[in-house]
Parts: C-alpha cells; structure tokens; sequence
C-alpha cells in the first residue's frame, strides 16, 4: 500500500500507459465533477465497467491487479450504501415507501435507492482510481507535472523524494512505540510519538535537502531524461473519456 | 557542461568553521595541500569537524549551513566558499552517510541521471553515461530497480553512481560505509580501489574504519575534537610519528585494537529466554525469522552476527517481547513476553535501539532517566549517567534529541540498565563509533551489566563481539545457521540441516 506498483512492460506500453498522467488526471477529475450531476445508481455502474474495461484493454492491466486493487475499494463502497440505506433521512419520511419494517428500524425504497446511488458513485471512483494507480509510474506522473504543467521542480522531485522516505518513518513510527512499552509506558497511540516522528522527519528533509543541492538541483537550467511530449494517443484519450462520459450522463438522464 | 576533465588538486590554507552559537570551532586552521588524482584521508573522534570540512569542501559550508567562515578552500583553481553553486557542482561530487536520504528518485538509473539533468547534460550523453557510471560502482544491470527495495550496500553503491556519473574532479565521501555491514563496506571499498587506480578523480574521505581506509591513503589529515590538526602525512609516516597520540584522541587505527581478554563462558544453568520454532513474517511476506531455536542462560553474553537484513533485529524484539511470532513460542523467565504489561517487561528488559533517538521518550535528559523509574531506580540512573560522563547538572536540562549521536547512545544505555534488567539487549552498539564511545560500550556491557544479567547483542562489529560476548550465534537470511552454545555442540550443526531440507 505504502510502496509505489511495480508496473510491468507490458503495463508501462499500452495506450494508457504512454498517455499522459496529466490527460488522465484530467479526465479523473472530469469524471468526478461529471458524477455529482447524477443521482441514480446505474450511470455511475456504467461508467466504471468502461473505467474498467479501458484499464484491461487499453491499460493491459491483469485482470488479478483490478480485482485485487479494487476488492477493498468495493468493501467500502457496500459499506457505504448500507449505512445511507439504513441512516437516510428519507427514512424518517412518513410518505416514503417502506419496504422493511423491523423493531425501530425503517428500511424505505427511497432510502435503499439514494443508498445505491451514493455506492454507484463510490465504485466509479474507485474503479477510475485504480486504473489510474496500475498505468501510471510515480516518476512519470512528477516528470509530467515538471515537463507539461511547469510545476516547481523543487516542489515535484522534492515530493517524489519524500513518498520514498515514507516506508522508513512507518518503520520509525513502530520503532517508537515498541520503544514505549519496553520503557514500561502503554504503547497506545500516544501524542509524543508525533514529537518523534517529527524530528525524524525533519532530520529527513534537512540531510535530503542537502544531498539534492550537493547533487546541483537548483543550480541553473536543467535537461530532462526522461522527457514527455503530447501525443496522438493524449488528444484520442482525453476525446474519448470526455465522450464517453457525457453520452453516459446523457443516457442516464432519458431514463 | 559534459566535457571530460580529470581530476583537481585541492588546497586548504587556515580553513576555520565556527557553527552559529559553538563555544568552539568545528575547523580550527586546517592547512594541507592534496595533488590531482591523490586520496585524503580525514580522520578524528567524534565532534572533530571531519563531516564539517568534508561538507565545506562539497560547497555546502558555509552556503547551506550557515556559520563563522576563515581561510581559502581551493579546488583545482576554484575558491569554493566564494564559487556559485553551479561552479561547485561542475567540479565536486558527494557521498554522505546515510543511504536512505540521499537517494532522490524512485529508480536507479534515474537517480543517477538526477545529478547530470541538474548539471543540464544532453539527452544522449545522459543515456550513454548513466549505464557506465552503475557499472563503475558495481551496480551493472540495476537500471530499473527501485532505490528503496536495495540493501544498505547497495544503496550507497547508487550513491556512488549518482556523484561519480558528472566526472567530479574531487570526489567527496563523508563516512560512506558507517551504515553498512562489513560484506557492504567491502564491496564499497573495491569500488574506491578500482577509482583511485583508474585516476580519473580526487577523493576525500571521510571514515572510521581504519583497516579499510588506511591502505587507500596517500595522505592523511588527523583532527582532534577542536577541530585542529594533530598530525598531516603519508599513512606510515603519521602512524609511525603520531601513532600513539591518534589512539589517545580516541581516532581508530589500522590493525590497533589488541583482541583483549575474552570472557570465560558463563556458569549459570538457569535458562533466561527459550525461542522454539519461531517464525516471522511481516504481514503476508516472507518470513524473516525462520524456525529459530534459542536458549539463553541468565548471565550469559549473545553475540547476534550476521550481515544485515539476516533477521537479527527482529529476533531481538521477539525476544524482547515487542514482537509476537507468527508461528512458535517465545519465552522470557517461563513467561510470554508479548502479553507481558508494559511496566513488568520495563523491569525484566533493557533495550538499546540501533538508533537511540527512536527511544527517547521525554523532552529533557533528567526526565527521560526519570520516567517509569521509583526512587532506587532514578538515583541508580543519576549514577550511571554521571559515570558515563554526562553529569545531570550539565546535561539535565537539555533535549534528548540535541546530544551528539555518542551522546544520545550512553543516554539510552542508562535508560536501559537502571532498572536493573535481567536482560539487556543491543542492536547494533558500536554502529559509527569512535573509539572512544566504542570503548564505552564494552566497559558498559563488561563492567557496568549486573552479574546474572544476560547480554544479547546483534552487532556486525568482530571486535566488539570478541570482547564481550562469551557465545556466537550467527544469522543468515533469517536462519540461525551456527551457534556455539555448548550444550548444542555435539550437534551444533543441526539448524544448517534444516537449511539444506
């Protein structure tokens, strides 16, 4: 979880692996936006069979790596549409259809269905999210945010940075607490391993810090080893997801 | 930019470095001249300004760290305080200590590549050098591994690439090998070895480890803890001139430490600890203990040896009862020590982490002796951290965080030890000592460590474990392949058969 998808070659050079990160962030945002304007359930179902159809085709994910990272995605997603069906407000509406009655409890069709809406939208997201993690490289996506949307250098490769030191503080972080308890303090949650922690952390920045500039960052124009320029494939992604997303929505709204 | 250049003299002339604060120097008029292509050898204890004069030469003092500069650094004809940053980074290259935070990339070859895209290198010249520059440092074939999954080794291998891809003409390396295991600073020692006889750069460097580093010297620079030199030469003319008084300052030497008396194997019968068929695997992962079985006995010494990622630290803390098996039982004075209460385990174990920050609990020294601790036990701690050399009158009031690493170990001993343990475990000890805090650590364990109280010690340090350990029992890949108990000795090599199975 805390360690970036080694993906493979085959991943790495499919159509959605060569698009742009940035096209399909783009798009994820789009997608998220596209959704609020939805509130039945079926639109949001669509939409992530074809997230995840495009991530087994286009994105040659194996069919393991989309189950296995959506399966606690869908978890919550269920989750989430229990607790809306049995919590909605509609509920408490007495004009509601009541489908279940059982002690204090007051299942209504209403509720059930703004229950599923809200999981639809949930799954979509999750699907989208998972398509994006297994096609696109941490590095690529920080070398597009340099190289295509002019992102500070120190902030993006000072970022990618930081997400490789984050294995090394959770295991400082259980360091921390097995030290407490051999101290004969409780090894519960307690606010002091946060001073810990901190001082790792900003030990951390400092030495890299000063390995970065030791290595010449910021020291005058740089070049890019990996340089990433628009493509064909970035505009036909970026048209289709946005196609396929309005006649969606557009469909939905007919029923 | 990416022309070739060879490497460059470097001259020192009343270098003195005073951090913002110090009530003395960290550089007190250092003085010496180094001949293109030659190797420096910066050695000293603790606190002597080695790291603060390796940095300076690497521009980083006084640009990044800010202090009192004197003196004139030249590298070739360069004078580095005064140079911008993109001067330096034409002409020097850095290897720091610590691995894990100077690598900046997710993979290899594009951590490499960090270095020559900052120094704007072209495309093709990029491409054609970083696969060399992972062959120079023995890392052929490692393009697409990811920095985080190699060993400490090989990580500061990569760091090794990362400065020698631009050509520096100095090559700076400030303790490369501090964090490594003996396997790791050897394969990291061929590497220097092969550059220097290559020829194409300068190198200083930075290091404890006198038997490795000695023999790559053409010249060595001895500081003492002021910052000021105490003796500047060739290796054998320093050693044989100054010998004696480098020994005094506490700075290791070639082949000096005499083995001294080993300890007689202990008498007692009563078993302390009992580790049957343990296993360990974090989460759904391999597992990094492997059918182990360990008897301790109370007064015993364990020396736990093995390279590094073998499974000794985890075995320390499911002995210590921080750790709970995944299959097998673990037994400390017949009890298991996970579900043991925190305050009964405090009283039964002392710890010492590979890193004693990430043992500190308070936010001044007295409090963190005091913590826990009933009133025998505090002023037993006030005694050990005044025989130990940090008298609670100077040091009560600081931050555990703001000590010296030497300092923030023999604070974490008297942690350990107030409270009279039954067993006192080390991970790693004497882990980028100087001789001085190394010597402490075996009066620590020899002298201070009540009778009856047993010792296990993980250490990858040879000398250490012959000085105070009285029993070896060696890791490799999560097995206990060898252990001289002599209860075991008729059958000593039983565990290296359930290897081969």
């Amino acid at each position: 979880m805390l360690t970036p998808i080694d993906l493979t070659t085959r991943q790495e050079g499919s159509p959605l692996g060569r698009t742009s990160p940035l096209v399909k962030l783009g798009l994820a945002l789009g997608w998220l936006v596209g959704l609020l304007f939805t509130s039945q359930a079926l639109p949001p179902l669509v939409l992530a069979g074809i997230a995840l159809a495009a991530g087994a085709v286009l994105g040659r994910i194996p069919g393991r790596r989309l189950a296995g990272g959506l399966a606690p995605l869908l978890t919550a997603a269920a989750s989430i549409t229990v607790a809306n069906a049995l919590f909605g407000a509609a509920n408490l509406d007495p004009s509601a259809s009541v489908l279940l009655t059982l002690g204090p409890i007051r299942l209504t069709a209403e509720a059930v269905s703004a229950g599923l809406a809200v999981g639809a939208r949930v799954v979509a997201i999750s699907s989208v999210g998972v398509v994006f993690a297994q096609t696109t490289d941490p590095t690529r996506l920080v070398d597009a945010l340099v190289q295509q949307a002019r992102a500070p250098t120190r902030f993006a490769y000072g970022a990618l940075a930081a997400y490789q030191a984050v294995p090394r503080l959770a295991q400082d972080l259980a360091t921390l607490r097995q030290a407490r308890r051999v101290r004969g303090l409780r090894r519960s949650w307690h606010p002091r391993l946060l001073v810990g922690l901190l001082v790792r952390s900003i030990r951390h920045a400092d030495q890299l810090a000063l390995a970065m500039d030791a290595r010449a960052f910021g020291s005058g124009p740089r070049t890019d080893f990996r340089p990433i320029r628009w493509t064909v494939t970035d505009l036909v992604v970026a048209a289709g997801g946005l196609g396929v997303l309005v006649i969606v929505l557009g469909l939905g709204r007919q029923l | 930019m990416a022309e070739p250049r060879g490497p460059l003299s470097l001259i020192a002339r009343g270098v003195s470095f005073a951090y913002p604060g110090a009530d003395r120097p960290a550089l007190a008029g250092i003085d010496f001249e180094l001949p293109a292509g030659r190797v420096l050898l910066v050695v000293g204890p603790s606190g002597s300004g080695k790291s603060t004069l390796a940095k300076a030469i690497a521009g980083l003092v006084p640009r990044d760290i800010p202090g009192t500069w004197a003196g004139t650094l030249l590298v070739g004809d360069l004078n580095i305080a005064a140079a911008s940053l993109a001067e330096v980074a034409a002409a020097v290259g850095v290897v720091f200590q610590d691995p894990g935070s100077q690598l900046v990339m997710d993979r290899a070859e594009d951590d490499v590549a960090f270095g020559l895209e900052n120094r704007a290198w072209p495309l093709e010249q990029m491409r054609a050098r970083v696969p060399l520059a992972l062959h120079d440092s023995g890392l052929a074939g490692y393009e697409r591994r990811r920095g985080t999954h190699l060993s400490g080794g090989e990580q500061q291998r990569l760091a090794l690439a990362g400065a020698l891809a631009p050509r520096p003409g100095v090559l700076v390396l400030d303790e490369p090998s501090a964090n490594l295991d003996p396997a790791g600073a050897a394969a990291l020692f061929e590497r220097l070895h092969g550059l220097k006889a290559a020829g194409k750069t300068t190198i200083v460097l930075v290091e404890h480890r006198a038997d490795l580093a000695w023999p790559l010297a053409d010249l060595v620079l001895a500081l003492d803890d002021q910052g000021a030199v105490i003796d500047l030469g060739d290796p054998v003319t320093v050693l044989a001139r100054s010998g004696s008084r480098l020994g005094h300052a506490g700075i290791w030497l070639p082949g000096a430490m005499a083995a001294g008396p080993r300890r007689a194997p202990a008498t007692a019968a009563q078993s302390l600890v009992a580790v049957r068929e343990a296993r360990f695997a974090y989460q759904r992962g391999v597992p990094v203990i492997r059918d182990a079985n360990l008897v301790i006995r109370a007064s015993e010494r364990v020396a736990l040896i093995g390279p590094n990622g073998s499974g000794k630290s985890t075995l320390l803390r499911l002995v210590a009862g921080l750790l709970k098996p995944t299959v097998g039982t673990v037994r400390l004075a017949g009890r298991d020590p996970v579900r043991l209460p925190a305050t009964r385990l405090a009283g039964m174990v002392g710890y010492v982490f590979q890193d004693p920050e990430l043992g500190f609990i308070a936010d001044t020294v007295a409090e963190e002796i005091r913590l826990g601790m009933d009133v025998a036990g505090g002023r037993r701690a006030a005694e050990l951290i005044d025989r130990l050399g940090m008298p609670l009158g100077r040091f009560g009031s600081r931050s555990p965080y703001q000590l010296s690493g030497g300092e923030q170990r023999r604070l974490s001993v008297v942690t350990a030890l107030a409270r009279r343990p039954r067993l006192l475990v080390l991970d790693e000890p004497t882990f980028g000592q100087d001789r001085r805090g190394w010597e402490t650590m075996v009066e620590v364990v020899n002298e201070l460590v009540g009778e009856g109280t047993a010792v296990l010690a993980a250490t990858h340090d040879e000398r250490f474990a012959t000085r105070v350990a009285d029993r070896r029992v060696e890791m490799a890949d999560g097995w206990i392949v060898t252990d001289d108990d002599r209860d075991l000795q008729p059958r000593g090599t039983q565990s290296w058969h359930q290897v081969i199975d």
